[in-house]
């Protein structure tokens, strides 16, 4: 489990530095995490709902980590985070759930099993940006497109499509958050 | 989209984010507050006799309790940035507030049943809570705003501390203007004004400190 946290926080903080790299390995560790602890209290939801909320928690936890303090340990923030986002995305679903915070930090620390949802497709969020975003954000995610690329392909510098990106993953945040329609 | 893809999309996001810096946040909403507060008493003018006023017990505590309240809420306020904050401590607030009844109460007792009440009209009462409540009103917004960066798991707590941390700072300005010295007037107004910014700052945070 301190490995756990010295592996995980050495990644986020290579990642806050600027490293896609580093970034992918820590969101992927993340997230098989997370969907057991989404999975073992969102059974109503069924596999696709719950993979919704997945990807909602890996926004915020996303659009949020700079509110990680890095001299303290991650681990208690990403706790917090998780069990924040699950409990609004489960409210905004209509159903109530009892999260005890024990069960997260059991679930962080406790190894992940292996996941057939990765694969899954659930194309909630993109389907509401407007086109050109949802253009972008589909080449650098279905197509794995570097943003140079995409900015070639779309006659844009890449500083822009780096904007346009960052833009549409903080109205994808909105959208999850439900204060965007 | 499946969750590898949305992985490879914020990974394309991972330029270096400015960290939260709460230390900073308090220096722009006290600059807010010391801005306001002084420009009010710049054009409004503090009281007659400030000094020597100030040698009264009952007319520092009018000055001093506003000031110790917003010591202790300011940090509580600012430790709601973080998702992992600890709960706050309440009862950290509880001897400024139980000085403040202590204050009302040894009012009542002195005074004649004539003179308590004596201070109370409806331009009086406009005043105090009008002009608190006005000049809280944008130190308030300015730290919700900048709170909104933060991601505060509990949006309505986090905004009521906003509320009461600027309102307390505002109203120990507010306190050098004012000349009602009967703790049973200002106690209970004063309290009334912090009571409705702190609900304010409680909506707001509903409204805009969601993530």
């Amino acid at each position: 489990m301190t490995n756990r946290e010295a592996e995980w926080s050495a990644l986020l903080i290579a990642a806050m530095e600027g490293d896609g790299r580093a970034y992918a390995r820590f969101l992927g560790l993340v997230t098989p995490v997370l969907r057991g602890i989404v999975r073992a209290r969102g059974r109503v939801l069924g596999p696709e709902g719950q993979e919704d909320v997945v990807q909602e928690v890996l926004i915020a936890i996303h659009t949020k980590r700079h509110t990680w303090d890095r001299s303290a340990p991650l681990l208690p923030w990403l706790h917090a985070v998780t069990r924040h986002k699950v409990v609004d995305a489960f409210r905004r679903r209509g159903g109530s759930v009892h999260l005890p915070i024990e069960d997260f930090a059991e679930a962080l620390e406790a190894e992940a099993e292996p996941d057939a949802m990765a694969a899954r497709d659930s194309a909630v969020l993109i389907g509401r940006l407007d086109a050109r975003s949802a253009d972008i954000v589909r080449s650098v995610s279905l197509h794995g497109l570097s943003t140079a690329e995409v900015g070639a392909r779309l006659e844009m510098s890449e500083g822009a499509v780096r904007v346009a990106l960052h833009r549409a993953i903080r109205r994808m945040a909105d959208i999850a958050k439900g204060t965007e329609k | 989209m499946k969750t590898d893809d949305l992985i490879g999309l914020l990974a394309a996001d991972a330029a270096p984010q400015a960290p939260l810096r709460p230390v900073r946040i308090a220096g722009v909403v006290l600059a807010a507050i010391l801005a306001v507060a002084g420009l009010f008493l710049m054009l409004a003018g503090v009281r007659e006799g400030l000094a020597a006023a100030l040698q009264q017990p009952a007319v520092l505590a009018k000055t001093a309790l506003p000031l110790v309240l917003a010591g202790l809420a300011f940090p509580m306020a600012l430790a709601q940035l973080r998702p992992d904050a600890v709960r706050p401590r309440w009862w950290g607030l509880l001897p400024p507030a139980m000085a403040a009844a202590g204050l009302w109460l040894w009012g009542f007792s002195v005074l004649s049943p004539a003179e308590r009440f004596a201070d109370v009209s409806a331009f009086s009462v406009t005043e105090c809570l009008g002009l608190i409540v006005t000049l809280s009103i944008l130190p308030l917004a300015v730290l919700i705003a900048k709170m909104r960066r933060g991601a505060s798991v509990a949006p309505a707590r986090a905004g009521a501390l906003a509320g009461l941390a600027v309102a307390c700072g505002i109203t120990t300005g507010y306190s050098l203007f004012c000349t009602q010295d009967n703790p049973v007037f200002y106690v209970t107004w004063y309290g009334l004004a912090i009571l409705l910014v702190t609900v304010l700052g409680a909506v707001l945070g509903l409204r805009f400190l969601r993530w």
